[in-house]
């Protein structure tokens, strides 16, 4: 990057474009009040004052703008009548639509002046239904408040002597983009009024795909040259982490700015192209939380872009995520959708998979405890004197209930109406509904959490009770009552003898592929979930993980205590498809091996194999080949989605000991990445937590001071340690 | 059966050859180095160690059907990433007759030995002859000063060496540089003066110290007391292999000192 774009990088890290921001509350319930205005239309009013209120901020060396000015996005409704209208019906999440991906590609193509002449053909048609009349005119509020947003930017950048800005902002978003450059700013401003309109978790899709006609065309006139174009990539993406703070999330860098890249087209061809490189050395070049990159990968992906991903992937940031579309496509064909809208998947905020355009699935609705079904199986099997048979039935019947409750509660789920949102999405306008009433696929996505610690608790049961008989049910009853206080040579028997996930031992591995199935089973047979779609399980653990261990508040699934493998109250379960936290593995061979036992083709919702790499793995010539060779055995044994993440642990201990020091330390906390420092204590410490038992290390060279049991937190003393930020990773300035 | 000790076995060791790689560390070796940075690898016996992650015994028997069945396993995800097997230790010479028994069992995989050289001289080319490369570790040319930081002779090192040269398996010469110890330019010239017309040679890597050796010491109930200053930048000097026209690379790597 050059200087320009190094000082705006930094000047967006230290937070100078917040001078702009106003602590003004635009608030639109008396004039909705005094209209009688209806839901659908107090929604586009939102989006329309959001846009009014918008001061105009240029840059003097910006050439992708936007600066967002106003922070808070009122409410709808008062608090009264809000409660009135809600009444008796589930919201998910925080209400507003969320975690799904616009049409970008037709977007762009329309431009909003296409999207206008679409709704007003559509108003004509159905002139005679007037709920259709009445989303339409909210859809059009929406268009005209962003066209005239984008004509103040126009007009200002005119009267600033921006003649350049002034005249692609006279033109898109309203037009077809002319060039890559109008494509980007049209993107910017479309996707940052979502955020304003006050959805979240707002997707990028497929962004080589959809922008590539653009630079393409730029590129064979010579209007553009690749180092031009770059800049202009990385200053998109510097601009995607100005606002970022103000989005929703559990904590700061959860916003679900996904953006994916390569992969197939929807004819089948191999859709990678030159701005996949070109998106992949950006990043690499901007190194900052947002977007967060995803990579489409098969067996047979081209090592030049792999050795180029895992250049990405040594940089620590946690990304990019990998997806196999050999196995992910297949999956989502298997539950319902086109083939070739299933090669077009991209991702929802962290790991689902969503068509963009056409997904209003909600992905996440919650998750299955694993852990807690096993636990009662085993403790209802161990209590009644039955056999394995008997546990395995009532951890499979105990999936199946939890499946139905967490299902069964969104089966009356409410969407509120999102005007703006349906301007870019698949035939909104063009059928006159709103998309809350749904899109083509409609699906719900429930993930199965904690899988490999539940299938070790049950191999523990097994191995040491049921098949070797060397302990008995009613001494592990009560151990595991007494959380292991005098019984700590049983909880270590129990954790060192007993087989774990993660290295490809088919005793262990068995169980685990066989919760997944009754999870899978639970699933399928739980039918339409009241918006005309199915359920899609996944193996996704976000905070689950922790969650399901200790309790927070809104988890309704049980907090389990002690568990078979030897895992004490409140230690952490495994997260996503990991081995349990302390679990000795032999590597990520092992560990992919065993994970490509799933059947995924009924697991398509999504949660990455996790592998944590130290970053010594990367001190050598010829390792960034040797990980991108990684990364094709992921997809050659036939696994569905990676999370490769490159950390040092004794860099993350400093950085909590000198947060003043790593000010740019990202890491990957689930499904996205966020700067270390500004995490949470408690997430702080469970990434360290899960470094440590990083793998490509023989032991971890360091000393150890103090193991605290029950917290199950270690400290290392770093003392005599290499230097804590290898020299290659640090920029002049001291940071990277 | 043939039975063997293991202490660790590591998948994705990419500091240990070619390619995709799992390193077999097996247990016992004659040699006392005092940098080695795995003091679990010294004796036979298993051993219990305190790790950051809890008390763990370090060290598993195993049978040679047990072991080639683990790595049989994954032969062909090594193939296909133009990787293989490294045995590595301690010394793995020192279960000759267990490591002749996994390797003959072993399906297509190429195999790579990691040696200090410290082993019988029939151990030795009977276990190179079914090695694809070797990596000969090289530490001290002074007798005495060998004597004193690893507690062995290096002549039956240096006699190994020169078998070594004649068994047609292509290797890597790799030393240790531990500061003041082996990194002297006069130890390096030796070092480079002794294998500069040996045959067979593909390669010279010269082993950045690991500050972290002493990492493991405690845990085991041992003690760590370096006499040279740990802080010190090590002398990684290329020349004196240049100048006899041998091809040498320095390694910043933690995990291959000190064998």
């Amino acid at each position: 990057m050059d200087t320009r774009l190094e000082t705006m990088r930094q000047s967006v890290r230290d937070g100078d474009h917040k001078q702009w921001r106003r602590q003004i509350t635009v608030d639109i319930v008396p004039e909705c009040e005094r209209e009688n205005l209806s839901w659908v239309r107090r929604s586009a009013r939102l989006t329309r004052r959001m846009c009014e209120a918008e001061q105009v901020v240029i840059g003097p060396t910006e050439r992708i703008v936007f600066t967002r000015t106003i922070p808070v996005v009122p409410s709808l409704y008062s608090p009264s009548a809000w409660r009135a209208v809600t009444a008796g019906r589930k919201l998910h999440e925080m209400g507003p639509i969320s975690n799904i991906c616009a049409d970008w590609r037709m977007v762009l193509e329309q431009g909003l002046l296409g999207r206008r002449a679409a709704a007003q053909a559509a108003r004509e048609k159905f002139a005679a239904d007037p709920q259709s009349v009445e989303f339409l005119d909210a859809a059009i509020e929406t268009i005209d408040a962003v066209l005239a947003l984008a004509d103040r930017y126009a007009r200002t950048a005119r009267e600033r002597g921006r003649d350049d800005l002034a005249a692609i902002l006279q033109h898109v978003p309203g037009r077809r983009p002319r060039s890559f450059h109008e494509a980007l700013q049209c993107l910017r401003l479309c996707h940052a009024v979502l955020w304003m309109s006050g959805h979240y978790h707002c997707g990028l899709g497929r962004f080589d795909q959809y922008m590539w006609p653009y630079l393409q065309a730029d590129l064979e006139s010579g209007r553009l040259d690749e180092p031009e174009a770059e800049a202009l990539l990385a200053e998109f993406f510097i601009t995607l982490n100005k606002d970022s703070d103000l989005y929703p999330g559990v904590q700061q860098g959860d916003n679900g700015q996904s953006l994916m890249l390569g992969g197939v087209r929807r004819d089948g061809s191999c859709g990678v192209n030159r701005l996949t490189y070109m998106a992949l050395r950006a990043a690499l070049d901007v190194s900052m939380i947002d977007p967060k990159i995803n990579l489409r990968v098969t067996p047979d992906t081209d090592m030049c872009l792999l050795e180029l991903a895992a250049k990405l992937t040594q940089r620590g940031l946690g990304f990019p995520q990998y997806s196999n579309d050999d196995v992910v496509i297949p999956g989502l064909v298997r539950h319902g959708y086109d083939l070739e809208d299933a090669r077009d998947y991209s991702v929802a905020a962290c790991w689902e998979y969503i068509i963009p355009g056409k997904g209003m699935d909600v992905v996440n609705i919650g998750a299955v405890s694993m852990p807690a079904a096993v636990h009662r199986g085993i403790v209802q099997g161990l209590r009644d004197g039955a056999d394995f048979d008997a546990v395995l039935k009532c951890a499979a019947d105990d999936i199946s209930a939890q499946v139905k409750a967490v299902a069964n509660t969104y089966h009356d789920l409410l969407l509120p109406p999102a005007p703006y949102y349906s301007v870019l999405m698949d035939g909104c306008l063009e059928r006159g509904r709103d998309l809350s009433h749904g899109l083509r696929y409609n699906n719900y996505g429930v993930h199965g959490a904690a899988s490999s610690s539940a299938a070790d608790a049950l191999a523990a049961v097994k191995r040491m009770v049921f098949d070797r008989n060397e302990v008995s049910g009613a001494e592990l009853l009560e151990a595991l009552d007494r959380d292991y206080d005098g019984f700590e040579t049983l909880q270590s028997r129990l954790r060192t003898e007993a087989p774990k996930v993660g290295n490809h031992d088919d005793m262990v591995d068995s169980l685990l592929v066989w919760l997944f199935e009754q999870f899978a089973q639970a699933c399928e047979s739980y039918g339409d979930n009241g918006r005309g779609g199915l359920l899609r399980p996944g193996s996704g653990s976000a905070m689950y993980y922790v969650w399901l261990a200790q309790g927070h508040q809104g988890m309704s699934e049980p907090v389990v205590g002690a568990t078979a493998d030897g895992r004490r109250r409140g230690e952490y379960f495994s997260s996503n498809l990991a081995p349990s936290a302390g679990v000795r593995v032999r590597g990520p061979i092992s560990v992919l091996q065993t994970y490509s036992k799933l059947d995924y083709s009924r697991i398509c919702n999504g949660g990455p194999v996790t592998i944590e790499l130290a970053d010594s793995v990367f001190r050598d010539a010829g390792a960034i080949r040797r990980v991108a060779m990684l990364i094709r055995t992921f997809a050659q044994l036939g696994c569905q989605q990676l999370q490769l993440n490159t950390l040092n642990v004794e860099t993350l201990e400093d950085a909590k000991r000198h947060p003043e020091r790593h000010k740019n330390l990202i890491v990957r906390v689930w499904g996205w990445s966020g700067y270390f420092c500004e995490l949470a204590p408690e997430y702080q410490d469970q990434i360290v937590e899960r470094h440590v038992y990083a793998l490509g290390e023989p032991v971890i060279p360091v000393q150890v001071k103090e193991i605290t049991r029950h917290e199950s937190k270690t400290r290392i003393d770093a003392t005599g340690c290499l230097p804590v930020v290898p020299d290659r990773l640090q920029r002049p300035d001291g940071t990277y | 059966m043939t039975t063997g000790t293991i202490f660790d076995i590591r998948e994705f060791t990419v500091h240990d050859g070619p390619g995709i790689r799992t390193t077999v560390f097996l247990k016992g070796c004659p040699l006392r180095c005092a940098w080695c940075h795995n003091p679990e690898g010294f004796v036979r016996q298993p051993q219990t160690m305190v790790t950051p992650a809890g008390r763990r015994v370090v060290g598993q028997d195993m049978s040679a059907e047990e072991l080639a069945g683990i790595l049989n396993r994954q032969a062909e995800v090594l193939a296909a990433n133009e990787g293989g097997v490294t045995f590595s230790g301690g010394e793995p010479l020192t279960q000759a007759e267990f490591l002749v028994a996994v390797i003959d069992r072993l399906e297509g995989i190429h195999v790579l030995l990691d040696t200090s050289g410290c082993a019988d001289a029939h151990d030795f080319r009977s276990i190179v002859q079914r090695c694809d490369l070797v990596f000969f570790d090289l530490k001290l040319m002074d007798p005495a000063l060998h004597r004193h930081f690893t507690g062995q002779d290096n002549g039956p090192i240096l006699a190994n060496l020169r078998q070594l040269a004649g068994l047609g398996v292509p290797y890597v010469v790799r030393v240790p540089l531990v500061p003041g110890i082996t990194d002297t330019e006069a130890n390096l010239t030796a070092i480079a003066e002794a294998i500069r017309s040996l045959s067979g040679l593909v390669g010279v890597n010269l082993l950045a110290y690991n500050r972290a050796a002493g990492g493991k010491y405690p845990g085991l109930g041992m003690t760590f007391e370096p006499t040279w200053d740990e802080t010190q930048p090590v002398n990684a000097s290329l020349a004196p292999f240049v100048a006899v026209g041998l091809d040498a690379t320095v390694l910043g790597l933690r995990d291959h000192e000190g064998k």
